[in-house]
């Protein structure tokens, strides 16, 4: 014998069913339910229901969401990453505003809704006794019903039936719990629903093991980790001789780069190189850095070969000589670009106007170090 | 015909039984579908194919297949963003705003136009994806700690689309899956096949119309009305904000944000009239998606389209009085330049013909209003082009001046945009109940207690 | 609902009245007397209780119009309520009038030496010139006066017939109406307040004024609406239901007024161009700063806060509080508009700004009160008047 759950009545008209709420609160039932197709006006009332609180829960929701958002991105922006992004400060208010409006509205409508479905209402629950019935299919459809239930403490069989007869019910009917829906176990244990977490765990893992050790290394995912350019020293296939590296084209010329002519002829560039530089004082200060710079380790810093090399290289000879002063720019020029016995060029290390400030500070240190009582 | 002012519109002419309802609403999905339906469901099907390959020609090449250059960054991809975006909206107004307004005419409406949001979003969705350089990353877009220890801009207008656009699709979704599960419980009651049983007993979730649960349900549908509103008018309003915040003549300017809001309803409500035009005579639903209903649309179309006008009008006026030589040459350009074939597309279609339902025949004529409708959408389609194309092709620097063309691929795209939202629409007729068969239970005449006019308890 | 046709006409109380007269009268002597103690911040303060009565009364006829061209039923057995306050635009070109006269101490585009040595000013003149605002500014009032006029005339003459030709006919002025509204609230916004500071110019202006224009019409017409329910002047029947659309919109307008301030702010804000954000500069120098951080709590928190739950916009009390908060709100909105451009250093608050605002509230009173001795406090023959008794949410 299958056990009772409750007797139901049927109405027609919405009129009849808030008379039979009232009355099922007057004759003191409080473990009944009424059915509706859709929500009938005043039925609350009826019911005496107390209001919602899915209000509150909202509310309390929706500001912690704001305030939520609010941390997140003060703490990303002034703690963890500051920028200036357009000049704006680290944390600027009003440009905060549009994601915690977003964030707010989410957070209090999605959890609203799932704490009514999954809380309020105890859904999901396709087991209920009501279902598949037939009181169930016409309040689904055109009826509307009223139930008492079998362990309401005033119930008794006899009695809930009359009184359904006296509030004018045009069907009563018992409703019986299905085997299966005697069901007392909490459904978060039903075997079905553990199976699932678990298939749902693996397939979970086998996703994050498959993205982040192998779909990470498959282009176009691998985040140009692996590049079809050349790197230098790199081994290149593309070439005959494997070199990545490569020679520039036959007559390239370096930028500010200018031939010079003279390489092996000292005397045309003593007599046609011209100093364009002027002695003034930034050129001569210029001079006198490139020249501390580059030819004091071997001629000394005051041209005589006195140097911080102390003989370990040939001492060159002194500049301050007679010969020396008696070069013109020109020959001094051509020393420094095309060097001279062990001394190497010096073109790589200066700019055009570097080596003429240096032959401007040469001759400032020639005449310091043959200074005539007129100086 | 005159209205008598004594007497309530009723929503539902006649008045039909609740299983009439019942049968009616329910048999699109009971029965097979016809051929029309499957000559309808080809063509939008072909042009979401062309816009598949589009898509698929896009992410193999990359953007270099569309029509952006430099000065024109944005192209067709934002203007068709912001197209469907805007055509979003009608749903959640008629929806949210016309609950909050206790309008009972949007009962017959609302169902199919939150369904036209949800699909309007989707299509919309992609075009953000795809016009970035690498759209298989937008994994990124969401702040979350990551192995390159690098957060999203939280002050860039494009990272709040990303909250609003994916906040506005979750809570629309939320919203009309809410409504549905009452019908799906009526649905899982009335049907007899065990497949279709279980998937509707599933998904309704085991609702049972307990009032105990409609209560707090009513409550949350007046709570989630409630958000949806604002949002709705915020997730537009950020929309504008892409173009608002930027210093571009022709796209700083204050009024943006409630004149995009507007312009989205306002191509969203013709998007709307239109589908529905077809589904009311298909589908035999003229009873209860009523003329008057078409009629009371019409005229929030007129609304919604003056309003745009009036925004049209204040931007020309202020660019004039504010003396910024820039801002009054973008507006020269935009009537006289190389585009100004758009910008009267755009004028007539959005300001001029809409001014035609200040007449009660127009607005009471099926075959009028439908052109209308197209027309709206059409001429805020061009607004859009208009918004962003001339104003980037000719910002400050003449040097920096240049044209800008879509390529096939770009048409293609938005071809498919279309057939993707028509697809999916028409494969929502054949599987849900497209209106809301609890909610217009609830407004038929004598469907609720009779009141006598006296204190209500 | 058979109370509704016995209606009689009450008037209102004659203590109410004589408060109105009182503090007309107070209110214009010291009026009269700031005039001349300081004549420049008196015009600013006309300026602003101007704008304010233009608020009201514009307003309110926007909300007649929006009733009859949206079919509401809520708001009929109230509507006259809006209607009367809607008078007030008889007002707006008498005060008007001492406005024009002193233009100079508000406008600084109309002294001609500045317009000769600014650039920005030269280029405004053909529509910032003393004639042309002047007779856009009648014009503007006239058309205002002439939409008042018909459409309450329709609604008195529909008391004695109950003819519904007359509610087709409001509904068709209403109808034309509102894109006139539009513009002619947008055109004097920008007239009265933005050209105060010449230079600056934001496109959604025209929306802002619009949005504390509802919400001034709004908040007045619930605060006499609640007194007169609740003293019994409005007929027996009408019930929490029908003060929760009015508490409702005064939310909803609340959220829109924030939605167009904030966005006004951050996009002027955001792309920090010098000649926009010298405005809201302004408004931050010295004690401005609290005005402005205050105009927040005071024009969005504190309403929103106190109508967000659906009991709040139902209570009598409540509605009462919140309404007369808001008014004082819009006239702190309109003051953080309007006076920095008088007083730049901070806030000048004193007997005068007082006295106008005495002087208004004084007006208003006994506007309305003339307006309830000479016509019917409910539209007793509108068709809507039954289903209007009957409505419930």
């Amino acid at each position: 014998m299958s056990k009772l759950y409750a007797i139901t009545g049927l109405f027609d008209k919405p009129e009849d069913i808030i008379q039979a709420a009232k009355a099922a609160v007057k004759t003191g039932y409080t473990k009944y339910d009424v059915n509706t197709p859709y929500p009938v006006h005043g039925m609350d009332d009826a019911m005496k229901l107390p209001p919602s609180k899915l209000g509150y829960v909202a509310l309390v929701i929706g500001l912690m969401g704001a305030a939520f958002a609010l941390f997140a991105m003060w703490y990303i922006n002034t703690i963890d990453y500051p920028q200036v992004i357009g000049g704006k400060p680290f944390f600027p208010l009003p440009a905060l505003i549009p994601i915690t409006f977003e964030v707010t509205v989410l957070s209090a409508s999605v959890l609203t809704v799932l704490i009514m479905l999954f809380v309020f209402f105890k859904l999901p629950n396709n087991s209920h006794p009501l279902h598949d019935t037939e009181y169930m299919k016409r309040v689904s459809s055109d009826m509307y019903g009223i139930y008492i239930m079998a362990d309401d403490p005033e119930f008794d069989e006899f009695k809930v039936r009359g009184f359904l007869e006296d509030i004018d019910a045009k069907e009563i009917s018992a409703i019986y719990y299905d085997d299966e829906e005697l069901n007392t176990r909490h459904r978060v244990f039903e075997p079905k629903f553990i199976i699932f977490l678990i298939a749902a765990g693996i397939l979970n893992s086998a996703l994050v093991y498959f993205v982040y050790n192998k779909l990470l290394y498959m282009p176009p995912f691998d985040f140009m980790e692996e590049q079809a350019k050349v790197i230098p020293q790199d081994e290149d296939t593309y070439f005959a001789d494997n070199f990545s590296m490569r020679l520039p084209v036959r007559g390239t010329v370096a930028r500010g780069d200018m031939p010079y002519l003279y390489s092996n002829n000292p005397e045309g560039a003593g007599a046609d190189i011209v100093n364009p530089l002027l002695p003034t004082k930034a050129n001569l200060a210029k001079g006198e850095q490139k020249y501390n710079t580059f030819c004091s380790p071997c001629h000394g810093y005051l041209g005589n070969g006195e140097s911080r090399m102390r003989g370990q290289f040939p001492v060159p000879p002194s500049l301050n000589s007679q010969k020396v002063i008696s070069w013109s720019d020109g020959r001094i020029y051509h020393v420094i670009m095309a060097g001279q016995n062990t001394m190497p060029s010096y073109s790589k290390q200066t700019t055009e106007d570097e080596r003429w400030t240096i032959v401007q500070y040469i001759r400032a240190l020639q005449r310091s170090q043959n200074a005539g009582e007129t100086d | 015909m005159s209205v008598d002012h004594t007497q309530e519109v009723s929503v539902v002419e006649g008045q039909p039984s609740f299983r009439s309802i019942d049968d009616l609403i329910s048999k699109p999905l009971e029965t097979k579908p016809d051929r029309n339906f499957f000559i309808a469901i080809s063509i939008t099907g072909t042009m979401l194919l062309i816009g598949v390959i589009c898509v698929a020609l896009t992410v193999w090449f990359g953007i270099g297949t569309w029509g952006n250059n430099q000065p024109v960054g944005w192209g067709f991809g934002i203007v068709n963003f912001v197209f469907w975006v805007g055509i979003g909206h009608a749903g959640t107004l008629i929806s949210a705003i016309l609950f909050l307004f206790r309008q009972k005419w949007r009962t017959g409406i609302a169902r199919f136009a939150e369904g036209m949001t949800i699909f309007a979003v989707m299509t919309a969705g992609l075009f953000p994806l795809l016009h970035v350089g690498r759209p298989w990353l937008p994994i990124y877009l969401i702040p979350h700690p990551n192995q390159h220890g690098v957060w999203t801009n939280f002050i860039s207008p494009l990272v709040w689309d990303v909250f609003a656009v994916s906040t506005y699709f979750t809570v629309s979704l939320v919203f009309w899956y809410i409504g549905l599960i009452p019908d799906l419980a009526t649905l899982r009651d009335r049907t007899v096949g065990k497949i279709k049983k279980m998937i509707y007993s599933v998904f309704s979730l085991g609702w049972r119309h307990s009032n105990r649960h409609w209560q707090h349900y009513e409550m949350m549908y007046l709570i989630l009305a409630g958000f949806a509103t604002p949002l709705v008018l915020s997730v537009h309003t950020i929309v504008s904000f892409d173009f608002a915040v930027s210093i571009m003549p022709g796209w700083h300017t204050t009024i943006f944000p409630p004149y995009f809001v507007a312009g989205a309803v306002f191509s969203g409500f013709a998007m709307v009239q239109n589908v529905l035009i077809f589904v009311r005579r298909i589908f035999n639903y003229e009873h209860i998606i009523t003329l008057d209903t078409l009629e009371k649309m019409n005229k929030i179309i007129l609304v919604t389209g003056s309003m745009v006008g009036y925004a049209y009008i204040m931007e020309f006026f202020i660019a004039w009085y504010s003396g910024n030589p820039v801002e009054q040459f973008v507006f020269v350009n935009r009537v006289f330049g190389p585009y100004s074939w758009a910008y009267w597309i755009m004028f007539s279609c959005n300001v001029i013909f809409p001014q035609l339902f200040w007449v009660k025949k127009i607005r009471r004529s099926i075959p009028i209003m439908f052109i209308l409708g197209v027309l709206v959408n059409v001429g805020m389609w061009f607004e859009r082009f208009v918004i962003v194309v001339t104003s980037l092709t000719r910002d400050y620097l003449p040097s920096s001046w240049d044209h800008y063309a879509p390529t096939l691929v770009d048409l293609g795209i938005l071809l498919g945009s279309f057939g993707l939202f028509f697809t999916l629409l028409l494969l929502f007729i054949r599987t849900l109940p497209v209106i809301s068969i609890s909610e217009v239970k609830a407004v038929i005449h004598g469907a609720q207690p009779h009141h006598t006019g006296v204190y209500h308890e | 609902m058979d109370n509704v046709l016995q209606y009689s006409k009450k008037e209102i109380p004659s203590k109410i009245n004589t408060i109105g007269i009182v503090l007309l009268v107070l209110g214009l002597l010291a009026a009269v007397l700031a005039f001349f103690v300081d004549h420049t911040r008196s015009t600013y303060n006309l300026l602003l209780n101007f704008m304010f009565i233009i608020s009201i009364g514009l307003g309110s006829l926007f909300l007649v119009a929006l009733e009859y061209v949206g079919g509401a039923v809520w708001s009929t057995p109230f509507r006259r309520v809006s209607e009367f306050l809607s008078a007030l635009l008889y007002l707006v070109p008498l005060i008007a009038i001492p406005l024009f006269f002193n233009l100079h101490d508000l406008f600084h585009w109309s002294h001609q030496e500045a317009v000769e040595s600014d650039r920005l000013l030269q280029q405004k003149s053909p529509f910032l010139n003393t004639s042309f605002f002047i007779i856009r500014g009648l014009v503007v009032f006239a058309i205002w006066m002439i939409f008042y006029f018909f459409i309450s005339r329709n609604s008195r003459n529909q008391d004695d017939n109950g003819k519904q030709v007359f509610t087709k006919r409001n509904i068709k002025l209403s109808a034309v109406f509102m894109p006139v509204f539009a513009f002619t609230i947008s055109l004097a916004a920008i007239d009265w307040i933005m050209s105060l500071e010449a230079h600056w110019f934001s496109t959604i202006f025209g929306v802002y004024y619009f949005s504390g224009t509802v919400l001034a019409a709004l908040a007045s017409a619930t605060i006499i609406i609640v007194l007169l329910k609740e003293n019994n002047y409005l007929p027996h029947g009408l019930v929490s239901d029908h003060y929760y659309s009015l508490g409702a919109l005064l939310f909803a307008f609340t959220n829109f007024w924030a939605y167009i301030a904030f966005s006004q702010y951050l996009l002027i804000w955001y792309a920090n161009l010098p000649e926009e954000t010298f405005w809201f500069a302004q408004r931050w120098e010295g004690s401005w700063q609290v005005i402005s951080l205050g105009i927040i709590l005071v024009h969005f928190v504190i309403p929103y806060a106190g109508l967000l739950s659906q009991p709040s916009k139902m209570n009598p009390r409540r509605l009462i509080i919140m309404s007369s908060w808001i008014l004082f709100a819009h006239y702190y909105d309109l003051y953080w508009l309007i006076m920095p451009n008088f007083s730049k250093e901070g806030v000048i608050f004193g007997w005068i700004e007082i006295a106008f605002v005495i002087a208004t509230i004084g007006a208003i009173i006994l506007l309305f009160g003339y307006k309830m001795r000479k016509n019917n406090l409910v539209p007793i023959g509108d068709p809507k008047l039954k289903r209007a008794m009957d409505f419930r949410l």
